[in-house]
């Protein structure tokens, strides 16, 4: 009895320790990698002056540039990141795909129909467009969770990514039949907003960011447990006391809600919510509360140096966010898709 | 010893979105602790749906069924879970889980959102392992598992539940002689322990063996019901499954045991009893 | 209201700086345009042309017969404001939909877009000749006007040689030349009183930020650039020559201007922003105002343009001019 009872605890130990040592080596990466973003610039200031600077001291140059362009931009990048692989990986397992991406769903094609509206309408304003794409996506979610619903009559997974793929389309026409007749500023506003930068950071979108991210990750976080059991299929999840279609249905949610709140704060970027939750289970953390933790720290840590070098490969121009992720998140995908084919 | 019955199909009948015709048509059976109760048929008979509608994948025309004397619709799914454990037929190749964190997974009904294992936990997880005899493998991956083992692991979690209600869908699909006897000892002697075993099985000798109470399906309808003696006989069964087939009984087991003929058969010769000469050569 | 109002002013703007954007990549891609890059400082408009003061901007030869002016569609703003000028206005039977100066253009039916025009629309009017704004997207059109029977010259406006040398081409096509070189000198003349009026002084560095999401500013491929020169100002993005580069805010507080050009609108948005704060002349609050609805556009008003950024930049120094 005594060895049965060991032998479960010492396996579970090692694979809890080795999914501790990815969080805490992420963590000291994720610090690391945040100062260096912090430190680096097109302004030359030194490392002393910029942790003085963070600290509160220093000429006012030196300190706005420190404090008001690069740290609410650094810690954007982190928080959307961060919320973009916990959003993939809640996806990911309400769908039982490891390939499900929020921007398969109708998220970003909603989110930037509600932006480009509000931009036809003349309105330029951070905080309405921030507004509009969260409405715009969380709309596209809700249609596809009623498409769903009325075509399946359950919550029926496969129904849900068919469903956000049309809708999805749908969107993405919309936003060209929008753009076709648009006067040339607008289109290059809208382009530019849909791929995707975190050069507008200011305090208060940091701030709105943080907070949805935080409630919405939280959420899924909460909820990590049924997912472990949704993911085994619809009937041994019903078998095990989870409400499948309500689960299903609110995990969708939520979790297209937070990629909206991304996309919102800083426009369409893609792969991370694809790659990173991969990444966290390769990292041995394959029951979804310690991997969506791992995936938050390991997607901050991605888009902070995704951001950095977007503004230092092709200065003093700046590449889109998106290009970047993708150039990054390509090569390690077919890496991966490598390894699951031996 | 006939107890009252843990687990009651009413009258249920099940129609899918889109079919015509009604995958159970006023199925009645009952399920009683202490005995293994075997559901039987033909495909397409309305086996799985059994299963289905108890998981509430698929929602009843009619009818209730009942977990002790409450309906089904008075009991939330949590609740369900730690009334009866269900183990389905299918299940999706998950994400890789060390296999004690699998069997783990049957606890949650009974676990909090973010509360730890606690020793009751542990204890029912290792005590199912042990009932299922995969306590070796609990260090092992579900990914790296025979499928024998596969099976039985599934029922450890099932066994994790804490239940007095185990129902399982074709446990023994894939599963070579040797585990699916094992499996089977392992049902009758849960039964004998005082569970309520509800088996649905197209292995009709094993069945014949050790179920006390067989239910033969037919296209949706209760076509037969009773004990293997009532159930395995030649003309129901050949009715039912539309091919020519002999019930013999082996004297090794003292249950009737079928055997299927080769097609375009020899038809019965006499009604009366159940076994027959030998077949006729062809 | 004060948003569609912003949005109004600058889409001329950008409009132009977009079409001349659009333009220049077009041309790196190897089209056979031979855009002129004038340097800086010339007073003729022929003594720097890469083509021929005879054909247009896309190599064609200018049509010199008078027939061909008698029913005139101009789908390029600048050319419709110098017919204006030139007053050949009666021969005008349509427009793009983005030209608006002068006032009296909304009387000219308007016919689409000036980018990819609506080739039908435009022949639906009759036109004897079109003024095309010469960008490689426009060479279909242009082909199919001239298949059916339209004379086409293609025109842009980059820098002010090129507005000196629409000038003179358009004379010579509405067969109007006298007076057409009156516009250009009357332009010319007033550009060189701000350029002899600015003699001697010390330019003041300067960004001016065109629009705030991505930030982009003039560069040198733009006539504001050139224009800044004349006024006395040195352009701190001068080495970029993109007519509207995109920049992150930290590179322009790298280059320290002295003043940030803006419109009214724009300089209460970049008081108030705090990313905008990193750089020192918004800090100081150095903003020089300037109205778009002059220095927008590189047409008939670039003088006055000239005029009113020398005002800005040397107030002392340009009080005598008018």
């Amino acid at each position: 009895m005594t060895d049965a009872q060991a032998a479960p605890l010492s396996s579970n130990d090692r694979v809890m320790r080795s999914v501790w040592i990815a969080a805490i080596a992420g963590v000291i990466a994720l610090v690391l990698v945040a100062l260096t973003a912090v430190a680096i610039g097109a302004v030359r200031i030194s490392l002393a002056d910029v942790m003085r600077a963070l600290g509160g001291v220093g000429e006012p140059s030196v300190l706005a540039i420190v404090r008001d362009l690069r740290l609410p931009r650094v810690l954007l990048a982190g928080c959307v990141g961060a919320g973009l692989a916990v959003s993939g990986g809640a996806l990911q397992g309400t769908l039982r795909n490891p390939l499900a991406e929020p921007y398969l769903l109708g998220v970003s094609g909603g989110a930037a129909v509600g932006a480009v509206l509000l931009m036809g309408l003349g309105i330029s304003s951070a905080s309405l467009l921030t507004f509009g794409a969260f409405a715009g996506a969380a709309v596209a979610t809700i249609l596809v969770t009623a498409i769903a619903r009325v075509v399946g009559g359950s919550g029926d997974t496969r129904l849900l990514l068919m469903a956000g793929v049309v809708v999805g389309a749908f969107a993405n026409a919309a936003i060209l039949v929008a753009l076709a007749d648009a006067p040339p500023e607008r289109l290059r506003g809208a382009l530019w907003w849909m791929m995707g930068s975190a050069s507008d950071a200011t305090w208060p979108s940091v701030g709105r960011a943080s907070i949805a991210v935080g409630v919405l990750g939280a959420l899924l976080l909460w909820w990590a447990r049924d997912l472990d059991v949704l993911v085994l299929g619809d009937e041994p999840a019903a078998a095990l006391g989870v409400n499948v279609d309500s689960a299903s249905r609110r995990m969708f949610l939520v979790a297209s809600w937070l990629a909206a709140a991304t996309v919102a704060a800083a426009g369409l970027i893609g792969f991370v919510g694809l790659v990173v939750p991969n990444l966290a289970r390769a990292l041995g953390a394959h029951r979804h509360r310690p991997m969506m933790l791992l995936s938050a720290i390991y997607g901050a840590l991605l888009l902070i140096a995704a951001d950095l070098l977007a503004r230092t490969l092709r200065a003093p121009a700046e590449l889109p966010l998106g290009a970047v992720t993708a150039l990054i998140g390509v090569p390690f995908f077919l890496m991966r898709l490598r390894k699951l084919a031996t | 010893m006939t107890s009252a019955p843990a687990l009651k199909f009413e009258n249920v009948s099940v129609r899918y979105p889109g079919r015509v015709p009604l995958a159970l048509a006023s199925v009645s059976l009952q399920a009683r602790s202490g005995m293994i109760t075997a559901v039987v048929g033909p495909n397409g008979s309305g086996k799985s749906s059994l299963i289905r509608a108890l998981l509430r994948r698929v929602p009843l025309q009619q009818g209730t069924i009942r977990i002790g004397d409450r309906t089904l619709e008075a009991i939330v799914p949590r609740e369900f879970a730690r009334l009866a454990a269900v183990v389905p037929q299918r299940e999706e190749p998950a994400q890789p889980l060390r296999v004690s964190e699998f069997v783990a997974l049957g606890r949650h009904a009974r676990r909090s959102a973010f509360g730890a294992m606690g020793v009751s936990d542990r204890r029912a997880v290792d005590a199912a392992m042990q009932r299922a005899g995969v306590q070796d493998t609990a260090h092992r991956r579900t990914d790296e598992l025979s499928g024998g083992e596969w099976q039985r692991v599934r029922i450890a979690r099932a066994l994790a539940q804490e239940t007095s209600v185990l129902v399982l869908d074709e446990p023994t699909a894939f599963l070579d002689i040797a585990h699916e006897m094992s499996v089977f000892e392992l049902l009758d002697a849960l039964a004998r322990d005082g569970q309520t075993v509800l088996l649905v099985s197209h292995q009709l000798n094993l069945v014949a063996r050790f179920a006390s109470h067989i239910v033969l399906l037919h296209e949706g309808h209760v076509a037969a019901s009773g004990t293997a003696d009532d159930v395995m006989r030649g003309e129901i069964l050949e009715r039912v499954y539309d091919w020519p087939l002999v019930v013999t009984r082996d004297p090794a087991v003292g249950a009737p045991a079928l055997l299927p003929l080769r097609g375009r058969g020899v038809r019965a010769t006499s009604s009366s009893a159940s076994t027959r000469s030998a077949p006729e050569p062809r | 209201m004060r948003f569609r109002a912003r949005v109004d002013r600058c889409r001329h703007l950008l409009l132009l700086l977009l079409f001349a954007a659009c333009a220049r990549a077009a041309d790196t891609a190897g089209t056979a345009d031979s855009a002129a890059r004038p340097s800086a400082g010339s007073t003729s408009a022929s003594a720097n042309d890469a083509t021929p003061a005879d054909t247009d901007d896309f190599g064609v030869p200018l049509p010199r017969d008078a027939r061909f002016a008698a029913r005139v569609v101009s789908l390029n703003p600048t050319a419709t404001e110098v017919i204006f000028a030139i007053g050949a206005q009666s021969r005008l039977v349509g427009r793009s939909r983005w030209d608006e100066y002068p006032d009296d253009v909304q009387s000219i039916v308007p016919l689409g877009d000036g980018i990819k025009p609506n080739v039908e629309a435009v022949l639906g009017v009759r036109p004897t000749l079109v003024i095309l704004y010469a960008t490689a997207e426009n060479r279909a059109a242009a082909e199919a006007l001239r298949r059916a029977g339209v004379r086409v010259i293609a025109l842009r406006v980059d820098h002010i040689a090129q507005f000196m040398q629409l000038c003179t081409r358009l004379g010579v096509a509405l067969n109007a030349a006298d007076r057409a070189q009156v516009v250009a000198d009357s332009v010319q003349r007033t550009l060189d009183r701000v350029r002899d009026a600015m003699r001697g002084v010390t330019p003041v560095p300067v960004v001016w930020p065109l629009w705030q999401s991505p930030v982009m500013v003039v560069g040198a491929g733009s006539y504001l650039d050139e224009l800044l020169e004349i006024a006395g100002g040195r352009n701190v993005f001068h080495d970029m020559s993109a007519p509207s580069p995109p920049v992150s805010i930290e590179e322009i507080a790298k280059r320290d201007p002295a003043v940030v050009i803006a419109s009214r609108q724009s300089a209460a948005a970049l008081r108030a922003s705090s990313i905008w704060s990193a750089v020192a002349a918004v800090r100081a609050n150095r903003i020089v105002i300037d109205d778009p609805a002059i220095t927008g556009r590189p047409s008939v008003v670039l003088g006055m343009a000239a005029v009113s950024l020398a005002r800005a930049l040397h107030p002392e120094r340009a009080g005598a001019l008018r």
